[in-house]
């Protein structure tokens, strides 16, 4: 009995439809024959069988409500307001077919049935509506200023704008403390869901409280919940925000920390607190460090990708949010400087370049001036002495050059001075001597000669 | 030959009585009624564009599971090695300087300490014990190093210390998956599968991601810890071993000419082929490639393996033992492996597991012995990696799946002969080095005696964003749709440890 009485619970939101369409059909055949008035029986039979059907709906509606478990508040108004659709239905089908019992019925036009009737289905359906799919289902795809206007509440993360110049004259609650509680916690504390029977969203609210009292003592923030419980370790169950949402930054508690330290100010800028700067640094524009071309340039096209693919040469973008392309030799040992043309479509793109252990040579430097974004070359393992090193000066952006396993000779070394962003030049196992150390010092270049030892020392040795 | 031909024959007619014309209506149902229903689903996916039937696109993947993909962000590494010293090295014994635990030496371990926690062995109440180590501030950084590892302060301006870890496994199978996989239970794919998966592998003669072991016996956790888990299967670690062929059933068996295998490859290829331009299924260029893999990888591998090619002074720098399983030629091997564009080496070393029950699980003792084993090979791998500038594009991860005590293993509530330490998974010190890490940096703090964490205290899973993350993911965006839902290497957790990032 009971799986019967749950199936057909779940059958609601099927049957509903036949309801509706009954009723919409009726509507529809009353207004077609509101001249001729020929058709009265036949509508008078729709809206019984609309009247039957509605409340065969309203009975499976109620068994999903028990079988499903909603609270009676979600569903009571679409519960009370089906029932009055299905007598209404059969109120009119006893107007229209002039049923004895109902005499009174008569004193009342049957367009104002009608049309309470369309109000009541569009209404109902549109209650059920919002139990199946969450309320304010109809509304997510418009702009917010068409849900505000309907009266939705509306979430919308609020940005911390502080930089250098602002920072001092900014209010400490509405510049900074607001938006971050707002982007991290209003969510859930808000009028309308207000777990805890805590709202955070603003000021006033927030030093009402919630179920467990105040949130806030002034000046006492390890008193305070709304401090205390975001230092709770995340398995705590009264740690906030919950485990499984976006958590606070460790910056971020530690302005919450500050705030209710300094009695939770309203409207006091930083400035006027004397506040330190540092507390505030990590919300000011970051100035990323790139490490290659911070400029951005239209992919490469993908046949000339595929064709260098297929010479043998692996080619791949840096990123997927980068059209900038790293090549490499890697499967390709016999590539010699001859081969370097057909890179020619790609080499605005290329950042990082591998022909180590190719048979590149000297010749090779004067064919690099080609690649403008260049950022890292390794030529390691070839037959490269450095003549003609010099010319890669002109690549503004190249950072580390690695020449490991190579004839590289001392004299080219000061030759390095003139590249602009050369950071590392990797010289293991070349001609070079790493006395010119303090030759490049100055220019902030790392020449790395490698050759590291571990002598043996006495606990090499001893077993215990 | 006869009576082969014979057996076959009496075979082939035994199968064809045992199987009734019920077994044929039977077999007809389910065949042929899932190949309808196939076809019919296949008809109705409504998520296929309309038209992309006419065109078949194929990417690299299609046709090798391990082409490159561009990773979503810029990566700060291209390769990561791994060591991971299976059995838990003792942190008291080796990074954290714990003065106050020495002074509270063989004092009884407060009840406050113990409550509600679970130990392996422990009962009752232990006794503190003292660090059997001595302890110093080395390089520019000044982060504490002990005597056990002479040769690493070399290196330790080069490593970022994460000090206050933890984990909630206690066990070592539990933990060392836990550690790898982001669960403590069995069929998640490990960190290299992820990052072999997300990023395909460089060298077309090499697998993407390699295992090497050391110290006699392999994790407690078996296969798992270097397992695809969901993933395809392509993206598993492949054990290499230190004796005999690197790779089992490399070489080929006795008899056969690399010619002939490679006419044979030849003509199973073309046959392929012929398959392939009846049926245009992309599944039969993946076939023609794997073949062709394998037998790159023939060579490949074997003489990558091959250590005694490097020159003296390098093998003298590792200490590497030749022929022997070791972990400094696992080291050696590491930076050879991605030298050559491997992406992920997993180096486990077995033996740390100090308990104290013997000679060689002393932290006094056995321990020493085990550290003296990693200092040289580990301090000569950073330094090797540094001067071919590999240091610059790899990252290097070092840690054991848990920690140990401050208090002396008391098993079965009976003082030991050696002085060992139980399992702990509270604070455990792990490092990393290499692309993208801050070079000196000591992020988390232990309490005195080094029990609980209380100062920047990482999770297994943070450790895990932070890996990915320099390998150029977002941890929470990686994921890979399985059993009806996406799954992440981090589950729902992870945060990365900007601390220790450059």
């Amino acid at each position: 009995m009971d799986i019967l009485k749950q199936f057909l619970g779940r059958l609601h939101p099927i049957l509903v439809h036949l309801p509706i369409g009954f009723i919409i059909l009726g509507l529809l055949l009353q207004w077609y024959d509101r001249k001729i008035r020929a058709h009265s029986k036949i509508i008078a039979l729709i809206f019984l069988w609309a009247g039957i059907l509605s409340a065969f709906a309203c009975v499976t509606g109620y068994l999903q409500y028990l079988g499903e478990g909603y609270a009676f508040d979600t569903v009571k108004w679409h519960l009370w307001l089906g029932i009055t659709t299905t007598i209404f239905c059969f109120l009119m089908y006893s107007k229209i077919s002039e049923k004895p019992i109902l005499v009174f019925l008569k004193k009342f036009p049957i367009l104002l049935f009608s049309s309470l009737l369309f109000v009541l289905i569009s209404f109902t359906g549109h209650l059920g509506g919002d139990i199946t799919h969450g309320k304010g289902y109809l509304l997510e795809p418009f702009p917010n200023s068409v849900k505000s206007f309907f009266g939705h509440e509306i979430f919308e993360e609020k940005p911390i704008v502080l930089n250098e110049e602002n920072w001092e004259n900014s209010l400490f609650y509405e510049d900074v403390i607001h938006p971050l509680i707002n982007n991290k916690c209003v969510s859930c504390h808000n009028p309308k869901k207000s777990k805890g029977e805590l709202k955070l969203h603003s000021l006033e609210d927030m030093l009402v409280g919630g179920e467990n009292g105040e949130i806030i003592v002034e000046n006492n923030p390890s008193e305070s919940p709304l401090y205390s419980r975001l230092i709770l370790s995340k398995d705590d169950e009264d740690h906030m925000p919950p485990k499984e949402k976006t958590q606070l930054t460790k910056e971020e508690i530690t302005l919450i920390k500050t705030w209710i330290l300094h009695g939770n100010p309203s409207n006091k800028t930083i400035g006027h607190l004397g506040l330190q700067k540092e507390l505030f640094l990590s919300f000011f524009p970051q100035k990323e460090n790139k490490i290659y071309p911070d400029t951005t340039i239209a992919a490469a096209p993908s046949d000339s990708i595929a064709h260098i693919k297929m010479f043998g040469l692996h080619v791949q973008q840096i990123s997927n949010v980068s059209t900038f392309l790293s090549v490499s030799s890697i499967n390709k040992p016999s590539f010699s400087n001859s081969d370097f043309e057909i890179l020619n479509p790609i080499l605005k793109h290329i950042v990082v370049l591998d022909l180590g252990g190719t048979q590149v040579t000297d010749d090779i430097f004067d064919k690099l001036t080609s690649l403008p974004h260049l950022t890292t070359l390794k030529l390691d393992d070839t037959s490269i002495t450095g003549d003609g090193i010099e010319l890669l000066s002109q690549l503004k952006y190249l950072k580390s050059i690695n020449l490991t396993h190579t004839d590289f000779g001392d004299s080219f070394i000061p030759l390095l001075k003139e590249f602009k962003a050369l950071e590392k030049v990797y010289l293991y196992n070349t001609k070079a001597n790493p006395k010119d150390w303090q030759r490049l010092k100055e220019n902030q270049t790392v020449l790395d000669y490698g050759n590291y030892e571990l002598p043996k020392i006495a606990a090499d040795s001893i077993i215990y | 030959m006869d009576q082969i031909e014979r057996l076959i024959r009496e075979k082939l007619m035994r199968d064809a009585q045992a199987k009734t014309r019920r077994h044929f209506i039977k077999d007809c149902a389910t065949g042929l009624g899932g190949l309808a229903l196939g076809s019919i689903f296949l008809g109705c996916d409504p998520l296929e564009p309309k038209g992309k039937k006419e065109k078949i696109v194929f990417s690299d993947r299609d046709l090798n599971p391990l082409a490159t993909l561009p990773p979503p962000y810029t990566p700060k590494v291209k390769s990561v090695i791994y060591l991971h010293m299976a059995g838990s090295p003792s942190q008291l014994e080796m990074f954290d300087h714990k003065p106050v635990l020495h002074k509270l030496n063989n004092q009884d371990c407060p009840e406050s300490l113990l409550q509600g926690k679970k130990f392996a062995f422990i009962k009752g109440t232990p006794k503190l014990l003292g660090p059997q180590a001595e302890f110093s501030q080395e390089g520019e950084s000044g982060n504490w190093v002990s005597n056990y590892l002479p040769h690493f302060k070399k290196v330790i301006d080069e490593v970022a210390f994460l000090k206050a870890v933890h984990t909630d496994q206690f066990n070592h199978g539990p933990a060392q998956l836990f550690m790898h996989t982001g669960s403590p239970r069995l069929g998640r794919p490990s960190i290299g599968a992820w990052a072999t998966y997300g990023l395909g592998s460089e060298n077309q003669n090499l697998p993407g991601f390699v295992v090497l072991t050391s110290g006699g016996k392999t994790p407690d956790a078996g296969k798992s810890v270097w397992g695809s888990g969901f993933l395809p299967s392509v993206y598993q670690g492949v054990q290499c071993r230190s004796e005999g062929d690197p790779v089992l059933y490399i070489e080929d068996p006795k008899g056969i000419s690399r010619n002939l295998k490679r006419s044979t490859i030849d003509a199973i290829n073309k046959i392929n082929k012929e398959e392939y331009a009846k049926y245009a299924d992309p599944e039969i260029l993946a076939r023609i490639n794997q073949y062709e893999m394998a037998y790159r990888m023939q060579i490949a591998v074997p003489e990558i393996m091959n250590i005694e090619s490097e020159p003296e002074n390098i093998k003298e720098m590792y200490g590497v033992e030749p022929g022997k399983e070791s972990f400094a030629n696992n080291c050696l091997l590491a930076r050879k492996l991605v030298e050559d564009g491997v992406r992920f080496v997993q180096l486990f070393d077995w033996g740390w597991d100090s308990h104290g029950t013997d000679h060689s699980t002393a932290v006094d003792l056995g321990l020493r012995n085990k550290c003296r084993e990693i200092d040289r090979p580990i301090t000569a791998l950073l330094l090797d990696l540094k001067q071919r500038g590999l240091l610059d594009e790899t990252l290097v991860v070092w840690g054991g799946e848990f920690g140990r005590t401050p208090m002396q293993e008391n098993r079965g509530n009976k003082e030991m002969g050696f002085k060992g330490r139980d399992h702990h998974g509270d604070a455990f010190t792990m490092w990393m080095a290499g692309g993208g890490v801050k070079k000196g940096a000591c992020h988390g703090k232990t309490d005195d005696i080094g029990f609980l964490g209380i100062e920047g205290r990482v999770s297994v899973h943070d450790v895990h964003a932070t890996i990915l993350h320099l390998l150029g993911f977002d941890h929470e965006e990686f994921t890979f749709e399985f059993q009806g839902r996406n799954y992440r290497l981090t589950d729902v957790e992870g945060e990365i440890i900007k601390e220790i990032l450059a």
